[in-house]
């Protein structure tokens, strides 16, 4: 099999390996990416249920340096989290992290420390179902999407319940089961609304402005799109979950992944298997019964799989989360 | 509709399927027996739980990497899908072509091997040894991987005519070794590598890397071989020709398909007509599996009393059974990994079957232990008042009754609409007494499912699946 790339946003690097433990350097089904303070990178490790105990937060920098992590366990006390979907930091510096099991956002420092947590369960104003992306804008707000309530709230950066808008249904401004969330320089927001395969563009007062998805045909057709982004020339990526890749408006991402600082260190330490990798070819035919974007992806290991969330920094550097092969790919987003 | 009817078509879902829920048994019932055996024959969408719901809540059945997510996975699939014989006859195969987590550690090939079966399973049985013998969790399960044109491994050889397809006693040892060379040459794709990582129990670096069937005609045996009689230079895909034209496969196939669906023995005149019939189909079909189960399905033994409860059923019956019945795991649910653990307490984790041999079923099934856990766990699910099928079950007392129900009735109402089933008069009265305690005057209040009386109809419908009967299908 031949993989294409016809990629006008270079490739330049992959972060990550597999960590199958319970700490330290590498990944268990990382779901989010941010970055933080000194440009650091903070990777969300929702843990596999054999696992969940560990959930954390990674901590490394571009050179992929390892540099620390925080967690409290698996849990709804306090601190811990349960089924962690996103996170993204506030002007304070803080980082704050969605829970669609607790209903909540958790509230940490940068270097990981508990501060509070706001949210509760419910429908009402202040409370969420299922909340999972969040971003922040310009003015400092808080937005997180809520994904059974099939709305997006908005927030002060202490929690405080701003405003909402949404409700379930397939027409402008309704959503099904919403999942990512961003905004682009003017503090336009994007949705992705995941199980109407679409992203809906929203003015700063959540006034429906356009829609990316279910009316484009062809190979632009999204799939249950999961994370979006915007660069600063107002590109938009989207994680094209469903279909393994990631579309930007309008090229197409499959991934190509190559060997991490972290990976080439194991097969360094382990010669006789990077010897027979070296001469396998990894990019096999597949028999009928596995022929979707899934399976597709699930045994390509160059491609995404499980693109599930992206992140874009002051570079322009597109960060695409794999949370089924614990790693990231890093693109140089177009300029 | 007749009782006689909703019985027969309970028998045939309980078979056919995993039981069905009182609305599904009328549904079928407007149809018919013979064209709700069609229907079932001619799967179409199966309307599972969707694909997209499971991997966005469970990472583990997203990326598939070990065995009580992919075993959820599957579970998830079973409970949900509108295709029960489908599901079903992928677990017979699973059971007979018995591929294990122990030695793969790859629990997504086992699953794209379950989803072989279920592309194939009804199909034509030739097609079916020949994909199987190209699956990858089956070549590294039975080491034909290590099966080389100058040093052969008779593993994979000998277990395709003893327990796949023509059982012991039908060809000789040389026949094991002629058919073990005919399939040299069917690997791996990059076998060393996948050797090297077998062998460390690589995940690094990004999890599993898939395996692939390869077939190298450098290293198969291109010789004459001499296989059951016939002579020539025979490569896999000639050995399956010959083996499916064979007698003995046909009665292999047709009598482990009446055991997994009508009788756990076969000890009688009956038994040995229905087989007859269903070799008969089998050839005159060229190998067709619907055709094998057609002719069971509508067999005058079948349909006959001798037939119905005549199996103990199977762990995973029990568990995806009562999950259907109950109303559960309609949606993603957290703790969904522990109906996997559940079906391992019980005796058969699914994707884990003990040996090639598959799992010893019949009342081997059950021992003091597993039997607990049965009880136990459709004690949990049909005690739980806010479950769909539970409601469904109270709201046709409530109908067909009235709110105000006595307590016989109760007991009656529940034992037809879990089932139906019959019990003996002993059991009967004991659940009787039982309900009795909470009742007023023999009455019970079942207008809300939090009243005193429906939560005793969740329990009386816990204390029946306790019962002998409940455990037979």
């Amino acid at each position: 099999m031949t993989i294409h790339n016809e990629l006008s946003i270079p490739y330049l690097k992959t972060i990550g390996i597999v960590n199958n433990g319970f700490n330290g350097r590498g990944f268990q089904n990382p779901h989010s990416l941010t970055i933080g303070p000194d440009q650091k990178i903070y990777v969300l490790n929702r843990c596999d249920v054999a696992r969940r105990k560990a959930i954390r937060i990674g901590v490394m920098n571009y050179d992929e340096d390892y540099l620390y992590e925080f967690g409290y366990g698996f849990g709804s006390e306090d601190a811990q989290l349960a089924l962690a979907v996103d996170m993204v930091f506030d002007s304070a510096q803080r980082i704050h992290v969605t829970d669609e099991f607790n209903n909540r956002v958790n509230v940490y420092s940068e270097t990981g420390e508990y501060l509070t947590k706001w949210g509760e369960s419910g429908s009402g104003e202040g409370q969420f179902d299922g909340p999972s992306g969040i971003t922040t804008n310009s003015q400092d707000e808080m937005i997180v999407v809520d994904q059974r309530n099939n709305r997006v709230q908005k927030y002060s950066m202490d929690g405080q319940f701003v405003f909402q808008w949404g409700q379930l249904g397939s027409g402008e401004g309704q959503f099904n089961l919403p999942w990512g969330v961003c905004v682009d320089g003017a503090d336009n927001v994007y949705v992705a609304d995941w199980r109407n395969d679409r992203v809906q563009k929203f003015d700063n007062s959540g006034n429906y402005l356009m829609s990316i998805g279910s009316s484009v045909t062809g190979d632009s057709k999204l799939l249950r799109p999961s994370s979006v982004a915007v660069d600063s020339l107002g590109n938009i990526y989207v994680a094209d979950w469903g279909n393994e890749r990631v579309q930007v408006f309008l090229n197409t991402l499959r991934g190509q992944a190559t060997l991490s600082k972290w990976a080439k260190e194991y097969f360094e330490a382990n010669p006789e298997e990077k010897e027979t990798r070296e001469i396998s070819d990894l990019t096999p035919d597949l028999p009928e019964h596995l022929n979707s974007p899934y399976h597709v992806s699930s045994q390509t290991e160059s491609y995404f799989w499980g693109p599930v969330s992206l992140c874009i920094d002051a570079d322009d550097k597109l960060y695409v989360v794999e949370t089924n092969r614990h790693r990231v790919q890093i693109f140089q987003g177009a300029k | 509709m007749s009782t006689q009817d909703v019985t027969l078509m309970a028998h045939l879902m309980r078979r056919a399927g995993f039981s069905a829920t009182r609305s599904e048994l009328e549904k079928f019932l407007d149809k018919g027996y013979e064209q709700t055996v069609e229907d079932l024959l001619s799967p179409g969408d199966p309307g599972n739980m969707p694909d997209d719901l499971i991997r966005r809540y469970h990472v583990e059945q997203s990326e598939l990497r070990e065995l009580s997510g992919a075993g959820a996975y599957w579970l998830y699939r079973m409970i949900t899908t509108n295709n029960p014989l489908e599901e079903k006859l992928t677990l017979f195969w699973h059971g007979l072509f018995a591929t294990g987590y122990a030695k793969l550690n790859q629990a997504r090939a086992l699953l794209n091997q379950i989803d072989m079966f279920r592309s194939y399973g009804l199909g034509n049985f030739k097609d079916l040894l020949i994909n199987l013998s190209q699956d990858p969790a089956m070549i590294i399960w039975l080491d034909n991987n290590d099966n080389h044109k100058d040093a052969i491994n008779e593993n994979y050889g000998r277990e395709l005519l003893e327990l796949f397809s023509m059982g012991i006693g039908n060809y000789t040892e040389d026949d094991v070794k002629e058919c073990a060379r005919a399939f040299t040459g069917w690997t791996l794709k990059n076998a060393e590598y996948m050797a090297m990582r077998a062998g460390k129990d690589s995940i690094w670096p990004y999890g599993r890397i898939a395996w692939h069937y390869e077939y190298r005609n450098d290293d198969h045996d291109e010789g004459k071989k001499t296989f059951l009689g016939h002579e020539g230079n025979f490569n896999g895909e000639d050995i399956i020709q010959i083996i499916v034209d064979q007698q003995a496969t046909a009665k292999f196939v047709a009598t482990r398909l009446f055991q997994f669906f009508a009788s756990d023995d076969v000890d009688s005149e009956s038994h040995d007509q229905v087989i007859s019939e269903m070799m008969d189909a089998y050839f005159d079909s060229g190998y067709e599996i619907k055709s094998v189960l057609r002719t069971l399905f509508n067999s005058d033994y079948f349909k006959s009393d001798e037939c119905m409860y005549s199996r103990v059923k199977g762990p995973v019956e029990s568990v995806v059974g009562t999950a259907r019945l109950a109303g559960s795991y309609q949606l993603p649910q957290m703790d969904v990994d522990k109906l996997w653990f559940q079906t391992m307490f019980m005796g058969q984790g699914v994707l884990a079957p003990p040996t090639v041999e598959g799992w010893h079923e019949g009342v081997e099934w059950i021992d003091s232990g597993s039997l607990v856990e049965r009880v136990n766990y459709a004690a949990k699910e049909f005690g739980d008042t806010t479950k769909s099928g539970v409601r469904d079950i109270i709201s046709r007392l409530s109908d067909t009754y009235s709110e105000q129900i006595n307590v016989p009735d109760l007991v009656d109402g529940c034992l037809d609409l879990i089932g139906p089933i019959q019990v003996g008069d002993h059991t009967r009265n004991s659940l009787i007494d039982f309900v009795s305690e909470f009742s007023d005057n023999n009455v019970l209040d079942i207008s809300s499912f939090d009243s005193k009386g429906s939560k005793c109809v969740a329990q009386t419908l816990g204390l029946i699946a306790s019962t002998r009967e409940y455990q037979l299908a």
